[in-house]
């Protein structure tokens, strides 16, 4: 919304430079957003008489002039214009003239003679007047006057922030009553027809079928009207707050909605069939053309304004094309009404049309407004177009209707709620600053729970103030937001609870970060294609996605049930913008499933309409290409041992077990993760070659993921065992193991042989080739012994891995090597 | 001869401790390793030996006179100041190798903690809800009327007529309140969306953190306290504050909160568009509607509730002037974050 400031200054004079008035309106919540200053000014363009005029001896469609702009002697100048002849009088810009666009005019040659300077057209000075050609002026002006005096314009305009709740601020009387509360000072409005000059009847009903779509709908009359531009000072304002100018009629509806707030339709009464309007829902669909000469689809039940025929305006939206004010529209019918805002709203809505009028009616109108703004429409049509003003009017409007009941004001409470001290006086003062009537009620001293220290009466333009607490809101306005000071040292209630939950995730989040990864944070959406380039099955549930039913333009749709994509894409983009690998990523997200319970307490209802939304630890390394240990891939390794260091960080069992249900993972290559009562609560692993492609990554990724949610995450104390403190011995085997083996088989195997007395055993090595036989590798592996009775004699550990030795060769046939 | 050598040891040590200066010292040096030292004397007189015997004794001595050359050095040194440099062949401008590679926290979550942080120091709890929301919390019972233009403020995903994409972090607030009885005081972080394109100041999907308290009697200057408290423990300035007037349908009256610019210190710049001020959230009293859902007797409590968009401030802490850098994941940028914020 603009606010043009030499407007507002019709109704209410303030004392301050346009940015201290800015600072004060955004302190009172009309958040002045920007400040233009507009100064139309024409340098170097005077009035000046054409003398002659003769063709160019070179050119058929241009002109050879000589102009008296003042200055005594004739000027030569070409001209291109069809309508220039002599005796006219111009605007003509002397050399060293600046037009708009940063045109300046400089003496030249245009196909050999000279032209010093250049008659003007309407469009080359922005004037915005009607006609192709050169403005032809009247001809008593004397030459030289300056256009200045007659089109030079200045202006400073606001660009506001209007609240929803603020339909008053919509307007320039609205603003202005603002500007009055702020500085203590009065307001005025603006005139309007006072009935002295009077035509034929109206001769138009009324009937308004229900009064709930339609509060009160008014009809008044002119005739006799002169179609025209509209005067400059309108045309001026008009464009200074960004409206177009486009006749006196149209401009002087437009200007009494941007002045008053109250939107008006003026209908060309010549094209209404009959003699009466109804104001109705439409039956069933119709399709009508609006004013801006677009076919639009209307749905059955939408408040349409009709004549004898049919349709001619949608209610409170626009006009129809069918009764549109022309050029040769003679006598007008002007509608000012009051319509219900959600049926405006709706209405809108649906059509995808939005209007100034229904912008506001949709805020709501003012009702006082429209018998008032219909009136200064007349006086306006009086003046500018000619008209002759029918006498009597139509008036349709709810009999039940009633002005809004007093609101009772506790001073106790405005005291309670705000955290300040006023008084009973202060808070009376300040709601009749803002135009509210107040009746004092009981005692002004008496200030508690109990006491209304005030009856307040709300003007129909604030239609925001319904309850105690609107009241209060507006005191705080007024009486300065600066004003609060807290109480100091106040205690929030209460006092914190830190959710293990929270802490948990924290800590995570700093040592994976310390352990390399960096952490990411993904869209909750998913793209279409993802579940097949993963290859999901038809029936995986998590197919199943809740998907908006109004995305953006292009944008995603379906709410992702699972991370995978996410890494996949950020691996994609960093490798491809050439980062080192290997490339470590880890994130804590959420995913929306449909088919699993919800997890957290909420309302049964909830339950019926709500997807789960658990939570999950993704950890990525991508783009790594080396092997590790017994030629694994070291990303496989790393992602084991992080969930194992995770299990050791988090303090809750997991453990890893070769084997996955998921297709979109290297079938060799991949864990489930499971917690200590055996559930599946993640998984390890690498992505398959093919899934990798179908997102187009060049390179191996390896990811871990954890649902959190199945976790229990309430650290766990630490609590001291006693350690043994007689050393340990330690003894080194090499072990010769058949491939078909595994070493989960011969870690279980040691562990089991090995007894009480074995501490721990440590894979070190693993070495194929030379000096191994064929099949075979050759394992290091370190035994720790130790006991709590004593210190261990070498016959004894040499029992012990005796034991081992033989139960590895029953079990597996593994040989000890040389 | 090991007896020998230990005695000179100790003799040589004690004379090197006892010099008072660099000609003591110097003497020492001679009386010992000089041509005509005692240490030189005993290395002679090993060609006399033979076999073990030879070889244990030349390595003895030969360790004697390294380590009575090393105190000899550090002696020297002590009477000039500086300290010893031992002569080893190592490179120790070579790169160092790292315990792990140093990854990052995402700035927005650094932040999210940060403020979560100083909301615990302060008594606040901390609660989250879904982000799939129902409408009835996001806005029925946020007193946002059907209908209504406040609803336009925030362009909304939906899923059906009942369930969207929540808008902001506030339907937790009315969950919370159904569940527990004042007092109250309770964070609330998340993310939130919005159906809008993205351009340098808006995503679709952002983070927010709601903030509310609910009690007897607290007020809008308790509000203000608990403002200017936060944003002296975030940004680590007295940095001031203004309410400016707002609306928001949940609470009444409403204000938007400003801080003075942390660029310009006020006088006016490019990131405060030169009005000296940064918005930083939104705030507000309950409104009686929302305790009327949340099922609160009428006039019982009163409570303030605030919010603000975790992405906008990250983005003035650490200088971020497009948004999408956030969530494109871009190592480039993320690096950006390794170590202590
Ligand atoms: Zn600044």
């Amino acid at each position: 919304m603009k606010i043009s400031l030499e407007w507002l200054s019709d109704f209410v004079s303030w004392d301050d430079e346009p940015a201290a008035l800015a600072v004060r309106l955004t302190a009172a919540g009309l958040n002045v957003e920007g400040i233009e200053e507009i100064r139309r000014t024409f340098p170097g363009v005077v009035v000046a008489r054409v003398l002659e005029r003769e063709k160019h001896p070179d050119a058929d469609r241009l002109s050879l002039c000589k102009v008296d702009d003042g200055t005594g002697s004739p000027v030569q100048v070409v001209c291109g214009a069809p309508n220039v002849r002599a005796g006219i009088t111009v605007l003509f810009a002397r050399v060293g003239a600046e037009l708009p666009g940063d045109f300046r005019i400089k003496k030249s040659k245009i196909r050999g003679v000279e032209s010093c300077g250049m008659i003007c057209s309407a469009a080359e000075l922005e004037l915005g007047l009607e006609g192709s050609g050169i403005v032809e002026l009247e001809t008593d002006l004397p030459n030289g006057t300056p256009a200045d005096e007659l089109y030079g314009f200045q202006d400073t305009v606001f660009e506001v922030e209007v609240t929803p709740n603020r339909p008053d601020w919509l307007s320039h009387v609205g603003v202005a009553r603002e500007v009055a509360a702020i500085y203590g000072t009065k307001m005025s409005l603006p005139p309007i027809w006072n009935a002295v000059q009077g035509g034929e009847s109206l001769g138009v009903k009324v009937r308004v079928e229900d009064y709930a779509d339609c509060g009160r709908y008014t009809a008044w009359g002119a005739q006799r009207v002169k179609i025209g531009p509209s005067p400059r000072w309108m045309q001026n304002r008009l464009r200074a707050i960004g409206a177009r100018p486009i006749n006196n009629v149209v401009d002087i509806t437009n200007y009494v909605l941007f002045e008053l707030g109250q939107p008006l339709h003026a209908f060309d009464r010549g094209q209404l069939a009959g003699s009466a309007i109804t104001v109705r829902r439409a039956p069933e669909k119709t399709s009508v053309v609006t004013l801006d000469g677009q076919t639009r689809e209307i749905e059955a039940g939408t408040l349409l304004i009709c004549d004898e025929k049919g349709p001619v305006a949608l209610a409170g939206v626009m006009g129809l094309g069918n009764s549109e004010v022309t050029a040769q529209t003679t006598e007008i019918l002007l509608e000012s009404a009051f319509f219900n805002p959600s049926h405006v709203r709706r209405a809108s809505r649906r059509m995808g049309l939005i209007s100034e009028s229904s912008y506001r009616f949709e805020r709501g109108a003012d009702w006082d407004m429209v018998e008032r703004a219909a009136l200064r429409a007349l006086q306006l049509l009086q003046e500018h177009t000619g008209a002759r003003i029918v006498p009597d009017w139509a008036d349709r409007h709810d009999p039940d209707h009633r002005p809004a009941d007093p609101l009772r004001l506790r001073v106790w409470q405005v005291n309670r709620v705000l955290g300040t001290a006023v008084t009973t006086d202060q808070v009376a003062q300040i709601l009749q600053r803002l135009g509210l009537k107040v009746q004092p009620m009981g005692n002004a001293e008496s200030i508690s729970a109990s006491a209304v220290n005030m009856m307040v009466h709300v003007p129909t333009h604030r239609r925001d103030l319904s309850l105690e607490v609107d009241l209060i809101e507006e005191i705080a306005r007024i009486h300065g937001l600066d004003q609060l000071t807290g109480r100091g040292g106040y205690r929030i209630p209460g006092g914190a609870v830190k959710r293990p939950r929270d802490v948990a995730r924290d800590r995570l989040r700093g040592w994976l970060s310390a352990c390399g990864y960096a952490e990411i944070v993904t869209s909750s959406f998913m793209e279409a294609g993802d579940h097949d380039h993963l290859g999901l099955p038809a029936d995986d549930p998590r197919r199943r996605t809740l998907a908006v039913v109004n995305p953006r333009h292009g944008g995603d749709t379906q709410m992702r049930t699972l991370l995978a994509p996410s890494a996949l894409v950020v691996s994609r983009r960093n490798l491809n913008a050439g980062s080192t690998p290997p490339l470590r990523f880890f994130q804590i997200n959420r995913v929306f499933r449909t088919d699993l319970p919800l997890g957290r307490e909420l309302r049964q209802a909830d339950e019926v309409l709500l997807p789960a939304e658990p939570e999950y630890l993704q950890l990525v390394v991508a783009g790594w290409r080396e092997t590790g240990l017994g030629g694994v891939p070291a990303d496989l390794l790393e992602m084991r041992g992080a969930v194992e260091s995770l299990s050791a960080f988090l303090r809750v069992p997991l453990t890893l077990e070769p084997g996955t249900d998921e297709v979109w993972l290297d079938d060799g290559a991949a864990w489930r993760v499971r917690d200590a009562a055996g559930r599946v609560v993640g998984l390890a692993g690498r992505v398959a070659p093919g899934v990798l492609a179908a997102f187009d990554v060049d390179a191996p990724v390896a990811l871990a993921e954890i649902r959190l949610d199945d976790l229990d995450l309430t650290p766990a104390p630490a609590r001291f065992e006693a350690f043994i403190r007689f050393p340990a011995v330690k003894r080194d085997l090499s072990l010769l193991v058949p491939a078909a083996v595994s070493f989960g088989q011969v870690r279980d195997t040691v562990a089991e042989a090995g007894g009480p007395l074995l501490e721990s055993s440590e894979l070190f090595d693993i070495y194929r080739g030379k000096g191994v036989p064929e099949g075979r590798a050759a394992y290091g592996i370190r035994l720790k012994f130790r006991s709590a009775k004593g210190s261990l004699k070498g016959e004894t550990v040499d029992a012990a891995i005796g034991t081992i030795l033989a139960a590895l060769r029953d079990r597996w046939a593994i040989e000890p090597r040389g | 001869m090991q007896e020998m050598i230990d005695r000179l040891r100790s003799e040589a040590l004690a004379a090197i401790h006892a010099a008072d200066g660099e000609p003591a010292l110097e003497a020492v040096r001679v009386a010992v390793l000089g041509r005509k030292g005692s240490l030189t004397g005993l290395l002679r007189g090993l060609k006399d030996l033979e076999g073990d015997a030879k070889r244990d004794a030349g390595a003895a001595l030969n360790a004697l006179k390294d380590e009575l050359t090393a105190a000899l050095d550090a002696r020297l040194l002590a009477f000039s100041g500086a300290r010893p440099v031992t002569a080893h062949a190592y490179d120790l401008t070579l790169p160092g190798r790292a315990p792990a590679p140093l990854g990052s926290r995402h700035p927005l979550l650094t932040v999210l903690e940060g403020i979560c942080d100083i909301f615990y120091g302060m008594g606040f709890s901390r609660d989250d809800g879904p982000e799939v929301e129902l409408d009835y919390y996001n806005f029925t019972a946020l007193n946002f009327p059907d209908d209504h233009p406040a609803r336009d403020i925030q362009d909304t995903f939906y899923f059906n007529e009942k369930v969207l994409l929540r808008t902001q972090t506030s339907p937790v607030q009315v969950r919370m309140m159904e569940q527990r009885e004042p007092p109250l005081a309770c964070i609330f972080p998340g993310r939130v969306y919005r159906n809008e394109n993205a351009d340098a100041s808006h995503s679709s999907e952002f983070f927010q953190i709601e903030g509310l308290v609910v009690d007897r009697a607290v007020s809008m200057a308790d509000l203000k306290d608990t403002v200017d408290t936060f944003v002296r423990n975030f940004f680590g300035a007295e940095a001031p504050t203004r309410f400016r007037p707002h609306y928001f349908p949940f609470t009444e009256p409403s204000v938007e909160v400003d801080m003075q610019c942390v660029a310009c210190g006020g006088s006016g710049c490019g990131v405060c568009k030169q009005t000296g001020w940064l918005e930083i959230m939104g705030a507000g009293m309950v409104h009686p509607n929302v305790f009327r859902a949340a099922g609160y007797p009428d006039d019982r409590y009163t409570g303030f509730a605030f919010g603000m968009g975790i992405d906008r401030i990250a983005m003035l802490k650490y200088g971020i002037s497009d948004i999408r850098l956030l969530y494109e994941n871009d190592l480039r940028f993320l690096n950006q974050f390794r170590g202590v914020q």
